[in-house]
């Protein structure tokens, strides 16, 4: 198979597509990276009161300019890329563009299942869900859901959790 | 002194609750003593120099106060302190100074209990009790007991969560191994960083010696020592290692200064991994570890701990390893095993280990293989598989591989599958995916003796 292809054989969805997360996750994002930028723009302003050479802050600012607007564009393409499926007896999560992932999360070893929500997301209307298995290392994070969708998926994942357990 | 309503053996009062041994809070300032008696030669050696009196006394005076006063809140803490089975058996532990601690430990969800001696305690006879459960990130321990009433209370803590009856007494044992103290001493010294650590401390101190004369030759006994100290900490934590087998599951002992004597009950064993270090091939000795649910592991006050304490032999040669192994994981045979190795592309990505790189899966297990100049090969049973993850990054993309991992209980076994053909990565998780499902539904019941 061609590269591609391979690709996207292995992060295939189990059904037809991915589940996707809401764009306002990217909205979210957006504005903890202005605050950020904003930070960064002072420390500029700050370097041109200065009395040092014209050219390094002038140089700073078109770092943060370009910077800040490659990152603009990435927390888009990130927060597209997330996905998940709900299978029979288990979860599928897939996330990233350069380092691509996907967990497989069996619903009987799921032990907790959190609903998280900072202060930028609640503004946007979006919601974290965490899945935490007996294992330091499972990866199975799904943000941008709306509240309503990440407490169902919560419900039924703890539902199903609790038929399929299975000691550890 | 103990209340007068907690009596006999287990200095038990009217509705089963049981204190720990009076003489605890003493222990636990016999522990502080070290610490307080460096600090008083420190501070007597500069203070007799200057020759303040006055200042002297005050100085010794405010240690002999601050000693009683720990011991006092030490006493507070024993009167506080009890434990008792509960009416659904889980062991229950109260504690707490100021404000009150109240613990339960659901013995179904054991995973390992160990009697420990730290050296004081070992000098008045002591000893404490650690108790781990899957899902707790600390363990939970009783201090300080008779070594006696420690090691009964291990057996009745086993025989309860076995689903026996709790005065069943301490279960019959059949030792496998014993580590031979001449094999210990010399493994620990063949290992890479100890050669490595003295190569740096001899060009350090040459260039010191060189640099500034004699004063050079103090700093060698100093930092010389460093290597050697490594290998000594660490054959004072394995001495005497025996694994031995019985009913309860495995028992380790080991232990020069402090002894430990670990009880990991069956089905407990969540992934296993031999190690074979470059120095160790000629001799054909592996180290084998463990991942035990419920050992903390990077949130432990010092990170090595927890990983000597997940050891099943520190050095054996392989034959013996496989056999104990064969005895926890029935039916796993190692030389069966048919490794699928990584496609040679993987050369690109893993220059140095790609031919070791290899999986493979048996009835029973799913098993991995990489490392260069540590060679590891890691198991881990199909029932005990948590999660799966297939990760692929640009430069693996580019190569059409991925990496397959096994998530498992934090320890030091760690189960990947590096630079697998891509196509094959996602139907290797999937099968996976399958075999734990089918492995979950027929797994061993939590109380294994009933």
């Amino acid at each position: 198979m061609s590269d591609s292809s391979a690709t996207s054989y292995v992060f295939r969805p189990p059904a037809e597509r991915w589940v996707s997360v809401s764009p306002k996750m990217a909205a979210a994002r957006r504005v903890t990276l202005t605050f950020v930028l904003v930070a960064f723009l002072i420390g500029v302003g700050v370097l041109a009161a200065l009395k040092i050479p014209r050219w390094i802050p002038g140089v700073a600012l078109i770092a943060v300019v370009v910077i800040g607007g490659w990152v603009w564009w990435l927390i888009g393409r990130r927060v597209r890329s997330f996905g998940y499926a709900e299978r029979a007896d288990d979860l599928l999560v897939t996330s990233g563009i350069m380092n691509r992932r996907l967990v497989i999360v069996p619903y009987g070893r799921m032990q907790l299942v959190d609903v998280v929500s900072g202060p930028i997301d609640r503004l946007f209307g979006v919601s974290t869900v965490q899945l935490h298995t007996a294992a330091a290392t499972t990866d199975a994070t799904i943000p941008g859901l709306l509240p309503a969708d990440a407490a169902a998926l919560r419900d039924r994942l703890a539902e199903r959790g609790e038929e399929r357990t299975a000691g550890l | 002194m103990v209340p007068s309503e907690f009596v006999g053996p287990h200095r038990s009062d009217a509705q089963g609750r049981r204190r720990v041994h009076p003489l605890t809070p003493v222990v636990h300032g016999l522990r502080l003593m070290p610490v307080l008696f460096v600090i008083a030669v420190s501070v007597l050696n500069s203070q007799a120099k200057a020759g303040n009196g006055g200042v002297l006394l005050l100085v010794v005076g405010g240690i002999v106060v601050l000693a009683a006063l720990f011991t006092g809140v030490q006493y507070i803490a024993w009167t506080r302190l009890s434990y008792f089975f509960d009416n659904a058996g889980d062991l229950r532990i109260d504690s707490g100074v100021l404000s009150r601690h109240e613990r339960r430990i659901q013995l179904s969800r054991l995973q390992a209990i160990d009697v420990v001696q730290p050296l004081v305690a070992r000098i008045v006879g002591m000893a404490e009790v650690r108790i781990e459960v899957a899902g707790s990130s600390s363990k939970a321990v009783l201090q300080f007991l008779t070594a006696g009433e420690a090691t009964a209370l291990r057996s009745e803590i086993l025989a309860r969560a076995a689903g026996v009856r709790h005065d069943a007494g301490e279960a019959p044992e059949n030792v496998l191994v014993l580590v031979p103290a001449g094999d210990l001493v010399l493994s620990l010294a063949l290992q890479l960083r100890v050669w490595a650590l003295l190569a740096v401390t001899v060009l350090v101190v040459g260039i010191t010696v060189v640099s500034s004369g004699p004063a050079g030759l103090i700093f060698l006994v100093v930092a010389g020592g460093v290597p050697i100290f490594i290998v000594f900490s660490e054959f004072a934590k394995f001495f005497g290692f025996t694994v031995a087998e019985s009913p309860d599951g495995l028992r380790l002992r080991h232990g020069l200064l402090q002894t430990a004597a670990q009880t990991v009950p069956p089905g407990r064993v969540q992934a296993i991994g031999f190690y074979e270090p470059l120095l160790w091939r000629r001799r054909g000795w592996v180290r084998v570890r463990i991942n035990v649910a419920g050992v903390a592991s990077t949130d432990q006050s010092s990170g090595n701990r927890a990983y000597t304490e997940s050891v099943l032999l520190p050095v054996a040669p392989w034959p013996v390893a496989i056999a104990v192994v064969s005895r926890i994981l029935p039916g796993v045979n190692l030389g069966d095993l048919q490794w699928q190795p990584a496609p040679e592309r993987a050369r690109w990505r893993a220059p140095w280990q790609w031919r070791t790189l290899a999986i493979a899966v048996s009835d029973s297990v799913l098993a991995t293989r990489g490392g260069w100049l540590e060679r590891r090969t890691c198991l881990v049973p199909h029932a005990r598989t948590q999660s799966l993850r297939v990760t692929q990054g640009p430069y693996l993309r580019a190569l059409g591989l991925a990496s397959v991992h096994v998530d498992s209980t934090p320890g030091p076994v760690r189960i990947h599958g590096y630079c697998r053909d891509a196509v094959e990565a996602r139907d290797i998780a999937e099968a996976q995916s399958d075999r734990a499902r089918r492995a979950r539904g027929t797994a061993g019941p939590a109380r294994w003796l009933r």
